[in-house]
C-alpha cells in the first residue's frame, strides 16, 4: 500500500468528541466549582500552608488569597482534621513532632544569653591535636533540597564502587529551605532522619529555596537578608547541625551555595553562606563547612562553565542554581576528600 | 502552574466560568481566553511568553506569506525559511549545549581546543510541542489543506492553555475550525472531562510519582547498588511510570478542553498491549507519531520508493524522533533501537515470514520496548550500560513490596483487559449528574493529594522536551 504524500482534505479535520452522555456548560461549572468548594472547605489548611511556602510573586498572592481565609474557616470546622484521619493511612511519610523550629531548642534554655564555648568549637587539628576519628563509616546520609540532587547520586555512585559497605542514604527533599516551615520544618526533619537512620556521616546541601521570613526572637517576621535573618538561619542551621553531629558520633558536611545567577537570589545566597559560617562555630570538631562558592563561583561571580580536567565543561544547570551532572561530581569528590580525612579509608 | 497544583485548581473554574459566559461574543471570548493561556504560560517565565508571542508572528507572517503568493518555488521558499525559524528556535535552545559541548570534545581531541562559548539556556517549557504545532500550521496551509486564519485564532491555537506545555500535538486544521463558531453550551462532555481528569491525576500523582519516588529514582541513580531483581523491577517501573506520566498528563488536558468544550485527538490507546512495533507507534505519543509520519516520513519518500528507501527512511524518521525528546546520546539510541525493530518487523513482512503467536509477539514488543526505556531514562549512556550490567548481576530483591510490584502489574495489566468492558465503565461513569460528578472529582483529589511527599508533586516527564 502507498501512503498518499500527505494527508488529503477529505479527512474529518476534527477529531470526533468521546462517547457518553452530554451535558451542559452549566453543568461544567456546576461540577468543577463543586469540586473546587469542596477542596478548599476540607483542605483549607493545607492550601494556606502551601501558599505561605511557595516563593513570592504573583502566585503565591493568589493562593494566600483563597488559602487563607480557607484555612481560617478549615480551623473552626472540623472538616480538615476528618480528611486528614480519613486519609493518614495513604500518607507517605510519617510526620515527627519532636525538634521542629517552632519548638524550643536546646539554646532557649537558657535564653539566648551569651552561652558557653564548648570545646566542640576547636578543630583539634587547628590546636595542634590529633583529630579524634569517629567509628567507622557504615551509613552516610545525603540530604537537603534540590541542590542535593544529582549529588547524592554522584556520591553513593563514587562510594558503590571504592566502598561498597558504606550505606548510602538519599533523602533530598525538593522545594524545601530551612526558613519555610509549612510543608516540612527541617529542624523535625533533621531529629527524625537520626532517630531512623543513625547515619555516622551527613552531608547536607541547602539553600535553594531561602529567603523567607522567619519568626525573629523578639516576636514579629525578620525579613531576608539582613543580620537578624542571617542570625536566625544560623540558629535554625546549628540547631540541626546539632542533630547531625549525635552529641560528637556522627561527622557533617555542610555545603556552602555556589553564587546563582540571579542577583535577588545571589543575595540570599550571601546571607544563607555566612549564616551557615557562624551556625558550624560551635561544633568546628565535628562539622566541616564546604565552601562550594570557592570551587564554582570564585569571588562570588557566576559561571556556567569551569575548566575540568584541562577542559572547560558545563558544570551548572540552565536555571543558574543547581549544579548539573559534572558540577555535583566534583562537589562529591570535595565531599569524599573530607570524608576520607575524618574516618580514613 | 501545572494541572495538579493549587494554583491551577483556583485558575481553571475562573478561566471556566468566565470563557462560557464570554463565549457567545467571540470578540470578546478570543481575547480573553488568548490572555488567560498566556498568563498560564507566563508563571513560568514572563520571558517565555515573549518567546511564544515571536513564534506565533513569525509563522503567521509565513503562513499568509505562503497563501498569497502563487508561484510554487516561491511558496516553498518561504514555507522552508519559516521552518527554519522554528527549528532554529528549537536548535538553539534545546540543542546549543549538547552540540557545543559535543563539538569542543571532539576539537579538543584534536588539540584545536574549544571555540564555542559555553552556555546554558533554560529551554522554554512546551518548546518543542509549540514548534511541532508551528509547523502543522505553515506546512497545511502551504500544502492548501488550511486557510491561513487569523493571527488572533492562530496565537489562540498556539497558546491554548490545556496542551501548551506538553501537547498533545494538536494539528492547526483540528483546531482552529474549531475556533470558527462558539462551542455548543448545550453539547459539552462534561462527564467524560471530569471522568478523564481524575484518570489523569490518579495516573500521575498516585501510580507514576510512587514508582519514581519508591522505586525508579534510587534505581537508575545508583544502579551498581542494586542487584539484578530490583534492577528489572526499576525497568518496568519505568515503563508504568512513564506512560503513567505522560498519558496522565495527557488525559488531563484532553479533560480540560472538553470541559471547555473543546475536542483534541487520542493521545495513548493502550500501547503496552501491542505485538508489533508498527502498532506499538499507533498507540504510543499518536500524536507525535502522525507527526512524525505525515511531516517527516512521507516528504521523505515513505515506503514509495522501494523496501531499502522505506527502510532508510524509517531509520531517519525514529532517530530524529528520539532526538526530538531531547539533546542526548540517549534519546538517540532509544530512537535508533526503535528504527532498527521496526525496520526488521517490515523486513520480516517483506520476505513473508510468518508472524510468531501473539503472546510471544506480545513478549518481544514490550520487552524491546523496556529496553529501550533504560536507554530514554538513564542520565548518561555509561549509566545505562551499568544498569543493563546490573541486570545480570544476582542478588537480593530490595525493593520488592505488594505495593511496588502491584503497581507496575495494574498499570501494564489494565491494558491487556480487553478495551469495551472499560469503555462501558467510564461510560457509565461519564453519565453521573453534575453533582456528582463534582463530588467524585473533589474525593479523588483529597485521596491523590494525600498520597503526595512533602516536597510536592513533580513535573511531568515531558515537560523537559
Amino acid at each position: 500500500v502507498t501512503e498518499p504524500y500527505y494527508p488529503t482534505s477529505s479527512e474529518p479535520p476534527v477529531p470526533p468528541a468521546p462517547e457518553g452522555r452530554r451535558l451542559t456548560a452549566r453543568h461544567a461549572i456546576i461540577a468543577v466549582l463543586l469540586a473546587a468548594v469542596l477542596l478548599v472547605l476540607f483542605e483549607g489548611s493545607s492550601i494556606r500552608t502551601a501558599g505561605e511556602d511557595m516563593d513570592p510573586g504573583l502566585e503565591r498572592e493568589l493562593v494566600l488569597a483563597i488559602g487563607k481565609p480557607a484555612g481560617w474557616v478549615s480551623d473552626r470546622i472540623p472538616f480538615d482534621d476528618w480528611t486528614d484521619d480519613a486519609l493518614a493511612f495513604l500518607e507517605d511519610e510519617e510526620a515527627g513532632t519532636q525538634g521542629g523550629f517552632d519548638s524550643a531548642g536546646p539554646a532557649a534554655a537558657g535564653g539566648r544569653a551569651v552561652p558557653p564555648v564548648p570545646p566542640s568549637s576547636f578543630d583539634p587539628t587547628e590546636l595542634g591535636e590529633d583529630a579524634r576519628r569517629p567509628g567507622a563509616l557504615g551509613t552516610l546520609l545525603v540530604t537537603g533540597d534540590s541542590l542535593a540532587m544529582p549529588l547524592d547520586v554522584e556520591i553513593a555512585r563514587r562510594l558503590a564502587d571504592d566502598a561498597p559497605d558504606v550505606e548510602v542514604e538519599r533523602d533530598p527533599h525538593v522545594g524545601t529551605g530551612i526558613s519555610k516551615t509549612g510543608l516540612l520544618d527541617w529542624g523535625r526533619l533533621s531529629t527524625e532522619q537520626v532517630a531512623e537512620r543513625e547515619p555516622d556521616a551527613v552531608v547536607v546541601f541547602i539553600g535553594a529555596n531561602e529567603g523567607f521570613d522567619m519568626p525573629g526572637p523578639r516576636g514579629g517576621d525578620v525579613k531576608c537578608c539582613g543580620a537578624e535573618w542571617a542570625a536566625e538561619y544560623a540558629y535554625r542551621a546549628r540547631r540541626m547541625m546539632n542533630t547531625y553531629r549525635r552529641g560528637g558520633d556522627a561527622r557533617v558536611y555542610w555545603l556552602t551555595l555556589p553564587a546563582p545567577r540571579e542577583g535577588d537570589r545571589q543575595e540570599i545566597a550571601r546571607a544563607v553562606n555566612a549564616a551557615i559560617e557562624v551556625a558550624a562555630q560551635p561544633y568546628r570538631a565535628q562539622v566541616r563547612v564546604l565552601d562550594m562558592e570557592k570551587i564554582f563561583t570564585p569571588g562570588g561571580r557566576y559561571r556556567d562553565a569551569m575548566e575540568v580536567d584541562g577542559r572547560r565543561q558545563i558544570v551548572r544547570e540552565a536555571d543558574g542554581i543547581h549544579l548539573n551532572a559534572r558540577g555535583a561530581g566534583i562537589a562529591a569528590d570535595a565531599v569524599l576528600e573530607e570524608v576520607r580525612k575524618d574516618f580514613g579509608g | 502552574v501545572v494541572f495538579p497544583s493549587y494554583e491551577f485548581a483556583f485558575f481553571f473554574p475562573v478561566v471556566l466560568a468566565l470563557s462560557w459566559a464570554l463565549m457567545p461574543r467571540p470578540r470578546v471570548w478570543k481575547p480573553f481566553i488568548l490572555a488567560s493561556s498566556y498568563v498560564f504560560y507566563a508563571a513560568a517565565s514572563p520571558r517565555y511568553a515573549l518567546l511564544l508571542g515571536g513564534v506565533t508572528l513569525a509563522n503567521q507572517v509565513g503562513a499568509v506569506l505562503v497563501d498569497r503568493t502563487d508561484d510554487e518555488f516561491r511558496r516553498r521558499l518561504i514555507m522552508a525559511a519559516t521552518v527554519a525559524i522554528d527549528l532554529g528556535v528549537l536548535g538553539l535552545f534545546k540543542y546549543y549545549g549538547f552540540f557545543a559541548g559535543e563539538i569542543g570534545s571532539f576539537l579538543d581531541s584534536l588539540g584545536l581546543g574549544m571555540p564555542v562559548p559555553l552556555l546554558t539556556l533554560a529551554l522554554p517549557i512546551g518548546l518543542s510541542f509549540i514548534t511541532f504545532q508551528a509547523i502543522s500550521y505553515v506546512v497545511d496551509v502551504k500544502r492548501g489543506l488550511l486557510r491561513p486564519a487569523s493571527t488572533l485564532d492562530f496565537a489562540l491555537y498556539l497558546s491554548f492553555f490545556p496542551h501548551v506545555v506538553a501537547g498533545p500535538i494538536v494539528r492547526a486544521r483540528e483546531f482552529i475550525p474549531q475556533l470558527a463558531t462558539p462551542r455548543n453550551p448545550r453539547d459539552v462532555a462534561v462527564g467524560a472531562g471530569v471522568v478523564l481528569i481524575a484518570i489523569g491525576l490518579v495516573k500521575k500523582v498516585a501510580l507514576a510519582d510512587y514508582l519514581a519516588r519508591e522505586v525508579v529514582d534510587p534505581v537508575f541513580g545508583v544502579p551498581e547498588a542494586y542487584a539484578a531483581p530490583d534492577v528489572a523491577l526499576a525497568a518496568w517501573a519505568y515503563a508504568a511510570q512513564i506512560y503513567c506520566d505522560f498519558s496522565g498528563y495527557t488525559d488531563i488536558a484532553i479533560g480540560v478542553a472538553l470541559l471547555l468544550g473543546f475536542v483534541f485527538p487520542q493521545n495513548f490507546n493502550c500501547p503496552y498491549r501491542a505485538t508489533t512495533f508498527r502498532d506499538f507507534w499507533r498507540r504510543w505519543h499518536m500524536t507525535l507519531s502522525r507527526f512524525l509520519r505525515d511531516f517527516l516520513y512521507i516528504p521523505l519518500g515513505g515506503n514509495r520508493h522501494g523496501k531499502l528507501n522505506t527502510y532508510r527512511n524509517l531509520m531517519i524518521t525514529m532517530v530524529l524522533g528520539g532526538l526530538w525528546h531531547g539533546a542526548a546520546w540517549g534519546f538517540v539510541l532509544w530512537g535508533t533501537l526503535h528504527g532498527v525493530a521496526l525496520v526488521i518487523e517490515h523486513a520480516l513482512r517483506d520476505r513473508g515470514v510468518r508472524r510468531p503467536p501473539a503472546w510471544l509477539a506480545w513478549l518481544i514488543v514490550i520487552n524491546v520496548v523496556v529496553v529501550g526505556w533504560i536507554l530514554f531514562r538513564a542520565e548518561s549512556l555509561e549509566l545505562a550500560a551499568t544498569f543493563i550490567g546490573q541486570l545480570f548481576d544476582p542478588g537480593p530483591a530490595t525493593l520488592w513490596t505488594p505495593v511496588t510490584v502491584g503497581a507496575v502489574l495494574v498499570v501494564i495489566g489494565f491494558q491487556l483487559l480487553p478495551p469495551d468492558p472499560l469503555e462501558r465503565l467510564r461510560v457509565r461513569a461519564a453519565a453521573l449528574p453534575a453533582p456528582a460528578l463534582g463530588l467524585c472529582l473533589a474525593i479523588v483529589v483529597a485521596l491523590v493529594g494525600a498520597t503526595v511527599p512533602s516536597q510536592g508533586v513533580p513535573p511531568f516527564i515531558y515537560f523537559q522536551f
